[in-house]
């Protein structure tokens, strides 16, 4: 018996041994209904998000009524009103924007710095590993939702560029994302750094660095192509987890800029609303929070077993 | 063995100075001056003066280079006080004055109060389901479980916290306010449990899921052994490793409690007390709770790489990177 059939045995009937690793991935997710669920679910909250921050957003600073204030859900407003009478369900829907943003940003600077410092640790090895290494331990010895507390709360009158057309305040949205991109680069770096290591070990980069390829070209070429499989599940990883601490932080009063319509805010001004009976608002929020979540970690799920070509579902 | 204890210390004392630099370079340089907050926004210069003079904020940063470096004054600077202030815990309050130092010693019982029985029920609970459920694979109960779970860790701590305090109040309305009396802390804890179980659970499944899979299990089952004794005597120890990991990652919190749930029932424990002071700016406050939340979390990873190394002797022989 030869290897080849083996290697491929689970790959779906009908597919060319020569799919590319990420071909057979995402055929196998189309075939996955969850997957396709999860993915349509996602879809409607960007789409949720574009639409009201253009067609709600530009008059939300001046939609109050107080007439209306905490009134319970009715036809007219299917999520009742918040205690300045606007909209609960505009309200859930503008902060989807928030949440969705936090997350997106949080990764896409969160990630590339993961795999670019994790595979120059892991393949070079030496002093950018013990830099890299001692950066981590660091980082990564004040644990969980402190460590994002505590660099939201040193960046909460830090203005970056300030007085240049890029001035970024980051007492608000932008801190948020900030400080938890410098936590979340930790978990990408160790995995890549591990896998690197392993495959600076192998047979193709003996040979690409004994046809004289340079480390950095070697790096580029070889290494990160064959971790990225690692910054796709992390991706979804940490998108959860950027939505679920921006959720804390704007609870506690230290997350987006005060007004801007946030779930946790909206957690937070509910949060004694319950024992006279205004459900909706804490409701919309937790709901529209959860089903989010939910629908990420599912298709986070798949990926990664899709992405496994070993992978027995358990 | 010895060498291996020496240089795993060696490596946490480099990460401790870590964080110290870290929470300076944070606290001391990126926050700014946070005079504002705690003086009048009238104050003349010379209040505000006193107010730097008083926390040493006119003390140069690094080093004092008009003195001679053999002085005590050349080396008086922001930094070495706040590497002082760190280990010996003697920075004090903006707000209040107290030391960070008795601070601790006050309030840290009430966090253990709370963490340590919902740690331990919680802990117990999941270890108990997921051995359960992993015996149980692919039938209903499984299913149901790992649903159940997903669900589960898909809502915050948050709605845990305020849905758990209405039912709790539509039951016992006295016990629903935290602890205007002392034994209302079986509340706060239940809510600990529920809201850490569903991960907790989803994790252990795997762990154990890895393991009750061997031949080692089924020879066992067939020649007969109890259940209980191949799933206790056999398969838990063979899982410990990565579960005891996870269980000391628990333990800085512990003692820093949980911030959103002291705050929320109002428990005078040091996460209640770190969300004031984020709130009221107390830098020295919250410098000091970071670092000691650092420590503690760095001596645990220690005591878990020591103890894997006396343990089991694949860790040692492994070669470190």
């Amino acid at each position: 018996m030869t290897d080849a059939p083996c290697i491929f045995s689970d790959a779906p009937p009908g597919l060319p041994l020569s799919a590319s690793p990420w071909r057979r991935t995402w055929r196998k997710l189309r075939r996955s209904p969850a997957a396709i669920v999860c993915a349509a679910v996602i879809a409607v909250y960007v789409a949720a998000a574009v639409f009201t921050s253009m067609a709600i957003e530009p008059n939300w600073g001046t939609s109050q009524d107080y007439a209306r204030a905490n009134l319970p859900p009715s036809t007219d407003q299917p999520f009742g009103a918040d205690a300045f009478g606007r909209s609960v369900l505009a309200k859930t829907l503008l902060a989807a924007k928030v949440s969705l943003t936090v997350g997106l940003v949080t990764n896409v600077i969160a990630i590339p710095l993961g795999l670019l410092l994790g595979a120059a640790a892991g393949y070079f090895g030496r002093w950018i590993d013990a830099v890299v290494m001692w950066l981590v331990a660091t980082l990564a010895a004040v644990p969980g939702i402190v460590r994002v507390i505590a660099l939201k709360f040193a960046f909460t009158d830090t203005v970056l560029f300030g007085g240049t057309v890029f001035q970024i305040n980051l007492g608000g949205m932008a801190g948020v994302c900030l400080a938890l991109a410098m936590t979340f680069w930790i978990g990408t770096c160790r995995l890549v750094r591990a896998e690197a290591l392993k495959i600076r070990q192998s047979d193709y980069v003996l040979a690409a660095r004994a046809s004289g390829r340079s480390g950095i070209g070697i790096l580029f070429t070889h290494v990160l192509p064959n971790v990225m499989h690692i910054a796709l599940v992390n991706f979804s990883l940490g998108f959860v987890a950027a939505v679920m601490a921006e959720v804390i932080l704007s609870y506690l009063g230290i997350g987006v800029a005060v007004g801007t319509p946030s779930w946790g805010s909206m957690i937070n001004a509910a949060r004694s609303d319950l024992i006279v009976g205004r459900w909706w608002e804490l409701t919309a929020a937790v709901a529209a929070l959860s089903v989010l979540v939910l629908a990420i970690n599912v298709l986070g799920d798949r990926i990664r077993d899709a992405l496994d070509a070993k992978a027995s579902a358990p | 063995m010895g060498a291996f204890i020496l240089q795993r210390l060696a490596r946490a004392v480099v990460t401790i100075f870590g964080v110290m630099l870290l929470t300076f370079v944070l606290f001391r340089v990126v926050a700014g001056d946070i005079s504002a907050n705690y003086l009048a926004s009238d104050a003349s210069p010379d209040q505000r003066q006193r107010f730097y003079r008083q926390h040493a904020l006119d003390r140069p940063l690094l080093v004092d280079a008009t003195k001679p470096i053999t002085s005590p004054a050349f080396w008086d600077s922001q930094f070495t006080r706040h590497l002082i202030d760190s280990v010996t815990l003697r920075a004090t309050s903006y707000a209040t004055g107290q030391s960070v130092g008795r601070m601790i010693a006050e309030r840290a019982p009430y966090s253990l109060a709370l963490t340590m029985p919902a740690l331990a029920i919680g802990w117990l609970a999941a270890l108990t389901i997921a051995l359960l459920i992993a015996h149980y694979r692919n039938t209903w109960l499984d299913r149901l479980a790992v649903l159940l779970t997903t669900l589960g860790m898909c809502v915050p701590l948050l709605a845990y916290m305020i849905v758990g305090q209405w039912i709790v109040f539509r039951i016992v309305p006295a016990a629903a306010w935290g602890l205007r009396n002392v034994s209302n802390i079986y509340v706060p804890v239940a809510i600990a449990v529920l809201a850490s179980i569903g991960g907790n659970v989803r994790l252990y499944r795997t762990i154990i899921l890895d393991e009750i899979t061997r031949d080692y299990v089924r020879t066992a089952r067939a020649k007969g052994a109890p259940l209980s004794r191949v799933l206790l005597g056999h398969v838990l120890p063979n899982c410990m490793l990565p579960i005891l990991t996870q269980l000391v990652m628990a333990i800085p919190f512990l003692i820093m409690g949980s911030l959103l749930l002291e705050s929320f029932f109002g428990i005078p424990g040091l996460g209640g007390q770190l969300v004031t002071s984020i709130s009221r700016r107390d830098v020295p406050i919250v410098t000091a709770l970071t670092f000691v939340t650092a420590v503690l979390y760095v001596t645990g990873l220690l005591a878990t790489d020591i103890l894997y190394a006396v343990f089991d002797p694949r860790v040692r022989l492994k070669p470190r990177a």
